[in-house]
């Protein structure tokens, strides 16, 4: 790929000039940063003004071994061309967040009404947070890294009276 | 005596319709519609039928296996999700692809993308009640898919063709006259579909309009974003495979209502079949998969790290996110399906103070594919 | 001549013409919509899709089924009158399939529906979907 950089390092300088964070070119059109839940709305609407209008996706990644979930938000903008992604670690344990729908309005509160069914993280200022995929679930939300899938189904679906089965669950 | 009825408004007579999965216009997928008389005044999205979990289902399986698992997140375009699940693995891992790889990549992924519009088109006109169309598209589309039996082995399901390294045969012989041969046939099609029909546009002009301020705050992409006015697309902002050495056109309109849509799908059929006779001219020779791969240990690590990889589907943006703590497995995978958006956010606000009738015609001209929402 | 069973008379009345529920569902969507189609004409055979479960004698179910859909196909069996026919295309509706550990499918549609003739493959091609229904024929008139 070419080597021009340009854009990335001025996004990067001014982001990091402007507040406390760690950043990172990953290769062309890509920038990691790292920063915590405090200064979230304030660096998005500073992304926001710059010209970052598309929110494609928001992530939470299960660092269970740490204790925390890491949120991770990513920004394209239409102009520059470049993909910022911003992270923020927050606590497993009575996960929140602040939300971002006031700067993205719809776009960003679905994406966090799917985060709130699967892993239990509550966005606080998201008006709607009612379960998307599944009817009646009363388990732990189903994407942490504690609830594992292959002995829930061995427990629920399968027949303890099935030859069949009886082997495979040996 | 007077023995005229009079008909009273009794006052606001809302009831609730479920436009439900059954339904013959709309498939896996419901809609609450509260509606007034015969107007739509607001609706609520229920997605979930078809929630299988692929993101954990992946954590519990090796890359080569996830390639097979990949093709199965939207049935309608397989080939494409199985291209950029192999870009995440390739981009993560480091590899180096070979270009013939890169080339036939590329054919098979625009060749999906035509399959797809072509199924767009096809239910686009049986929801609004154009069964010729039905007809015609099916059995064009027939001729795509004997062209990927014969390169990757399975009809709708290629069984993870396209894997992280490469391709995992070349191409038989004989693949590229086939290919050229089949292009005529769909040209066929295209001018048949250009031609205009009336029942067609009476029924899909002005309907489900979609400015451009709306379609970037509710995170629409792709299609919706060209219909309404703005020049965007993956391919040509954010490279990936050989993309920015081919030469193809970007379509746009600016009125943003569904037969708008409608014309972009078959202008984007055509600038498809462009980048493939130009990418059939321009394959060199060599290898077709990465040597590392050639014979895949059962345990190779994926070095730590993440990437994003974005691609353009025939429906809008796809992008997966991808993680890795250095174990054979991957330790997160997000994927982003365009049809997320386009179905909960675009179509609850267009179908506010639209006539039941006009229901489908805005529904099937967002072409959604209710798979890769819920995954 | 052996007297025929009140099933076999109520059977035999399908073998007419099969009238098929709307009900296309997951993956095998892909592969019943050509039969529908102009190349895997099935309407020289008589048979057509139509939208109410009143009128339908056979629903398929083309593919994995979640715990949601489950329930949506349960409802609409019960509302196809008799002599009605199950089909399960896929090897999904079998053992699970390619989702087997997954918290939100259901792994063998024979607890949830009765079911006729399993049709194996994934997904089961347009013709293999021809010969079950020419099975189904065959299973009637074998029936007593």
């Amino acid at each position: 790929m070419k080597g021009n950089l340009k854009n990335e390092e001025q996004l990067l300088k001014e982001i990091v000039s402007n507040y406390n964070v760690e950043g990172k070119i990953q290769r062309e059109k890509r920038v990691w940063i790292n920063t915590d839940k405090e200064n979230l709305i304030s660096i998005c609407k500073f992304a926001k003004e710059k010209g970052f209008e598309h929110l494609s996706s928001i992530s939470v990644t299960d660092w269970i071994k740490e204790g925390e979930y890491e949120i991770t938000y990513h920004l394209w903008s239409y102009e520059k061309k470049v993909l910022l992604t911003i992270k923020i670690r927050i606590s497993r344990k009575n996960p929140s967040a602040p939300s971002v729908s006031s700067i993205w309005d719809r776009n960003a509160q679905i994406h966090e009404r799917e985060m709130h069914e699967m892993f239990g993280v509550e966005f606080k200022g998201n008006d709607d947070l009612a379960p998307l995929f599944l009817d009646d679930w009363q388990g732990l939300p189903p994407f942490r890294k504690d609830f594992d899938w292959r002995e829930y189904v061995k427990k629920e679906f399968y027949n303890k009276d099935n030859e069949r089965e009886v082997v495979y669950r040996e | 005596m007077n023995n005229q009825v009079l008909l009273e408004p009794i006052g606001k007579d809302e009831y609730e319709l479920f436009f439900g999965p059954a339904h013959p216009g709309s498939g896996n997928f419901s809609v609450k519609l509260k509606v007034d008389g015969e107007i739509v005044t607001s609706a609520r999205a229920n997605p979930g039928y078809l929630h299988r979990g692929f993101e954990k289902l992946m954590e519990y399986r090796l890359p080569i296996q996830n390639a097979v698992l990949s093709d199965r997140i939207c049935i309608l375009e397989s080939l494409n999700w199985n291209l950029i699940h192999a870009e995440a693995v390739d981009e993560l891992m480091g590899i180096e692809i070979p270009e013939r790889a890169k080339y036939i990549r590329v054919i098979l992924a625009e060749l999906s993308r035509i399959q797809s519009h072509i199924i767009w088109f096809g239910v686009f006109s049986i929801g609004i009640g154009f069964d010729t169309g039905f007809k015609m598209a099916f059995g064009y589309r027939d001729y795509i898919l004997d062209l990927f039996e014969m390169i990757t082995g399975g009809r709708v399901y290629s069984a993870g063709y396209i894997c992280p390294g490469g391709v995992r045969r070349d191409l038989p012989k004989g693949a590229e006259e086939k290919i050229l041969n089949v292009l005529d046939k769909i040209n066929e099609m295209v001018k048949l579909e250009e031609m205009g029909n009336p029942a067609l546009s009476a029924r899909a002009k002005g309907v489900g309009v979609l400015k451009l301020e709306d379609a970037i705050r509710l995170g629409a992409t792709g299609p919706l974003l060209r219909a309404a006015g703005m020049r965007v697309d993956v391919r040509k902002e954010d490279p990936y495979e050989v993309y920015d050495k081919l030469d193809f056109d970007i379509p746009v309109r600016k009125e943003g209502d569904a037969y708008a849509r409608y014309m972009i799908g078959i202008e984007e059929i055509k600038q498809s079949m462009k980048i493939v006779k130009q990418a059939l001219k321009d394959m060199p020779k060599g290898e077709h998969i990465a040597p590392q791969f050639k014979k895949p240990k059962l345990n190779m690590k994926i070095p730590e790290g993440e990437v994003y990889v974005r691609n353009e589907g025939g429906r809008g943006e796809v992008a997966i996110h991808m993680v890795s703590d250095g174990s054979a497995e991957p330790y997160r995978v997000k994927i982003r399906g365009p049809s997320f958006l386009h179905m909960i956010s675009v179509l609850e606000f267009l179908l506010k103070g639209v006539q039941i009738a006009d229901v489908p015609a805005v529904y099937w001209s967002l072409n959604i594919c209710p798979a890769d929402l819920d995954r | 001549m052996k007297k025929e069973s009140s099933k076999k008379k109520s059977m035999k009345k399908i073998i007419k013409a099969i009238w098929i529920f709307n009900w296309f569902n997951s993956c095998g969507f892909c592969e019943l919509v050509p039969v529908v189609g102009s190349r895997w004409d099935m309407e020289r055979f008589g048979m057509i899709v139509v939208g109410s479960p009143r009128h339908a004698d056979v629903l398929f179910i083309s593919g994995y089924q979640t715990l949601k859909s489950i329930k949506v196909a349960q409802r609409i069996y019960e509302q196809m009158p008799d002599p009605k026919v199950v089909l399960a295309l896929g090897s999904c509706t079998m053992t699970g399939g390619m989702y087997w550990d997954s918290y939100n499918t259901i792994k063998r549609l024979d607890d949830y529906l009765p079911v006729t003739m399993y049709i194996p493959g994934c997904p089961p091609r347009p013709e293999a979907v021809f010969e079950a229904c020419s099975k189904i024929f065959q299973h009637v008139k074998e029936m007593e």
